[in-house]
């Protein structure tokens, strides 16, 4: 029964650091070529204008899939189930930030800071809460009764609760674009070496801040370390004292958290959200936990900003039709050569 | 082992995926009784015969389907053909809220396995009629779309010939449509940036669908004929979710003017929010038919969607007359205020197209109705071949107007909009014959 499993949040320098340290060398470099000063007219005969300004999109769509990753990776790494959930849970989270900003009365960018801030800290602190509180009873009513089950069960559950969130959404709130007013008023901000969108900053800083604090927690504290051990060998952890129950279902509300906040990134960045927002755009956050390797929290991270990446490219060069097939052609090629993906750990223990 | 259960569930993602985008439609099939009882003709009992409605009636789609299916109903509890009674059979495209084709497909195959369909109204997108077509035409039931503009449904188009669309029977038309094609539409769509907007560069996209590739490609063409330059050229797929980066080049590009081929749930408004959000509100954004859904105040329509308070500065077009012929029955005053009595809206911009769609049917009904004798089957083909043969002319709502051999109509009439912010929706600003004034 025991077997290793992929740690939460291990960070392991070294092949994968160093693949994903030169994907990302190679995409800067091939941005910086075709743009001196921010502009070169053309490329491929395709215009490619404001490098920079397309830089800090790829890292902000980058931080909000690496934000959703980040709640698949935690729940495979300790249940070994793909919560196909969880990308309507993200969805459900920009629904309850629309509910939070519209009740608040707010319909555009606020210029009071102290109101600003206020709205912030309601939006994403509601729904956060929400989303991980619902995290909660997805886990406790549709996952935990199949945690033995044969592994189809669950995985069918799990795709069977996204379509119920969609359904939800769809017909008690809305079955079409929502616009979510932008509270942060959008300004350009010079920091010297270049300048970069209030929003966009601002999702960055969050983005890696919420990133940082999963990464202490997991590593730093007792919840953190029950997560790991559970990661590691449920039965074993169990034997040690540890809950694992509550520890599974910590786990749920945090992932599910961080999907709140992604859906609050996605009205204060986009501006809009639509019922079947988590289909799309939870495919790619998978596709991102997938290529950092799965199951690793550091590695989620870095495959949310490679997609960013990889999709802001095709968009500029005037490939946009292609940037699907180009971030899964990517995911095909790291899992040909690392199938545990760039940061996975190596599986030679098992069969 | 892990791996290959990854790689499971990711075939089983795989699946779901093809699911989502294909086949999984429950319209409501609705069969909506309205008005026209009549008396038989000879004096024996009416026989009851119905209209199909084929359009997207849900989600962001309602703008664009429900005004026009209303224009159908509104048709059939006007007009009385004697010796029949006609109710509607009424199909719903949108799949998840978006046109689909696939379900627009079995919708006609629906329509088509009930023998008392005889016409059908639709579809309202291009890519829907693709798929119907073939399906219309092995059964040989005439279906009349309000809206299709995309050329290649019924001229040769990119090459091919629209025969191709009718494998079962080549040489019978079973599709005519009341709109004009995308090439006269996109050509409206460079006056309107060269003449109107007066801009010298331009930003063409469209949503790589059927319809907006085809309105944007030609936008390009002529703007570039007109002596206009094209700066970019970009495909945004229908699916796209985060418009920034798209934007940005906008911004870097700083063109005179931005052309978005494709209709309102492809994302366009979301564009033109984001267009907004970074600046460039200043830049005009012009689209087709796609983009005119109604006022602001019409929820998921692109004024709507692009700014809560509507967007100025943006141009649409419709594929037909907006002022309508002196000849037209009923007048285009008579039509929105029998609409607006009946429905409490305002009419949508395909509503006196459905209307006409439903004259020409009726017309037909009420000169080969008695024809087949109250058999369904030969009565459906009657009314194909009535509508299908060119000699017939049709005084509509439209105007009076006929179908070529091809199924198209013999109105060559485009109309231009732009935002009003007094009434927070689009205002009519012309009408341009391209029979009488072509483009160059």
């Amino acid at each position: 029964m025991s077997r290793p499993r992929p740690s939460l949040g291990r960070w392991r320098l070294p092949v994968g650091a160093v693949i994903a340290l030169v994907v990302a060398f190679l995409i800067i470099l091939f941005g910086t070529l075709i743009g001196p000063e921010g502009t070169i007219q053309m490329t491929l005969g395709r215009g490619v204008q404001l490098a920079e300004t397309q830089y800090i999109n790829a890292l902000t769509v980058g931080a909000l899939y690496a934000l959703v990753a980040l709640g698949y990776t935690m729940v495979y790494g300790i249940i070994e189930l793909i919560n196909f959930a969880h990308g309507d849970v993200w969805m459900v989270g920009s629904f309850a930030s629309w509910w939070v900003i519209t009740s608040l009365g707010v319909s555009g960018p606020i210029t009071d800071p102290v109101w600003l801030v206020i709205v912030l800290i309601l939006a994403f602190s509601i729904s956060m809460v929400a989303t991980g509180v619902l995290g909660v009873i997805i886990e406790r009513f549709a996952y935990r009764p199949l945690r033995n089950a044969p592994r189809l069960a669950p995985l069918i559950t799990a795709i069977g609760v996204s379509y119920i969130l969609e359904n939800l959404i769809e017909n008690l709130i809305s079955d079409s674009i929502v616009t979510i007013p932008r509270p942060i008023p959008n300004t350009e901000l010079n920091l010297g070496l270049f300048s970069i969108g209030s929003v966009n900053l601002f999702v960055i800083i969050m983005a890696v801040a919420l990133m940082a604090a999963l990464h202490l927690f997991i590593n730093r504290t007792r919840l953190g370390r029950a997560m790991r051990s559970t990661a590691a060998d449920r039965d074993a952890a169990q034997l040690m004292g540890v809950n694992i129950n509550q520890t599974i279902a910590v786990t749920f509300f945090i992932g599910s958290a961080l999907a709140g906040a992604a859906g609050v990134v996605q009205g204060l960045y986009l501006g809009y959200s639509q019922f079947q927002i988590g289909f799309y755009g939870g495919l790619r956050a998978f596709t991102a936990a997938v290529l950092g390797g799965i199951g690793n929290t550091t590695g989620a991270a870095i495959g949310g900003f490679v997609i960013g990446f990889l999709e802001v490219t095709c968009n500029v060069f005037g490939y946009g039709k292609w940037s699907e097939a180009f971030v899964f052609a990517t995911l095909v090629l790291v899992l040909v050569f690392r199938p545990t993906g760039i940061l996975g750990q190596q599986q030679g223990d098992r069969a | 082992m892990k791996y290959a259960r990854v790689g499971a569930s990711l075939a089983v993602l795989a699946v779901v995926a093809s699911a989502c985008s294909g086949s999984t439609a429950s319209p409501a099939a609705s069969a909506a009784a309205s008005g026209a009882a009549a008396s038989g003709a000879a004096g024996g009992p009416a026989i009851a015969v119905k209209v199909g409605i084929e359009l997207p009636m849900t989600g962001g789609e309602a703008p664009n389907g429900v005004p026009t299916a209303n224009g159908v109903a509104l048709a059939i509890s006007q007009i009385q053909v004697p010796g029949f009674t006609i109710t509607i059979n009424q199909q719903d495209d949108a799949l998840n809220g978006k046109h689909d084709p696939n379900t627009g497909a079995k919708n006609m195959q629906t329509l088509a396995n009930d023998p008392q369909v005889l016409f059908v109204v639709g579809p309202y997108n291009s890519n829907v009629a693709q798929a119907e077509i073939p399906v219309s035409n092995a059964a040989g039931l005439m279906q009349c779309s309000p809206a299709n503009t995309n050329p290649g449904l019924t001229q040769t188009w990119g090459g091919v010939d629209p025969k191709t669309l009718r494998p079962t029977n080549p040489d019978k038309i079973a599709y005519v449509r009341t709109a004009t094609t995308d090439d006269l539409q996109g050509a409206a769509g460079a006056d309107i940036a060269f003449n109107i907007a007066k801009a010298k560069t331009a930003y063409v996209a469209d949503d790589t669908q059927t319809y907006g590739k085809g309105l944007a490609d030609v936008m390009a063409a002529d703007f570039a004929k007109l002596g206009g330059q094209v700066v970019k050229r970009d495909g945004i797929p229908d699916s796209t979710q985060d418009f920034t980066s798209y934007v940005s080049s906008v911004k870097g590009l700083n063109p005179g003017f931005v052309y978005y081929g494709g209709v309102t749930t492809s994302g366009i408004g979301l564009f033109r929010a984001e267009m907004a959000n970074q600046g460039l509100a200043n830049i005009p954004l012009g689209g087709g038919d796609g983009i005119s859904d109604g006022a602001a105040s019409v929820p998921s329509s692109f004024l709507q969607i692009a700014g809560a308070a509507g967007d100025p500065n943006t141009y649409s077009t419709t594929a037909g007359p907006h002022d309508v012929a002196s000849d037209s029955t009923p007048s285009a005053t008579d039509l929105a205020t029998s609409y607006k009595a009946k429905f409490g809206t305002e009419p949508g911009a395909y509503t006196a197209a459905a209307y006409a769609c439903t004259q020409v049917f009726l017309q037909a009904l009420k000169d080969v109705g008695a024809s087949a004798g109250g058999d369904l089957a030969k009565l459906r083909e009657a009314i194909r071949a009535y509508v299908a043969d060119p000699s017939h002319t049709y005084n509509t709502a439209l105007g009076t107007f006929s179908f070529d051999a091809a199924g198209d109509t013999s109105q060559k009439i485009v109309s231009y909009y732009t935002f009003d912010p007094s009434t927070k929706d689009w205002k009519f600003l012309q009408q341009r014959d391209f029979s009488k004034n072509p483009l160059q």
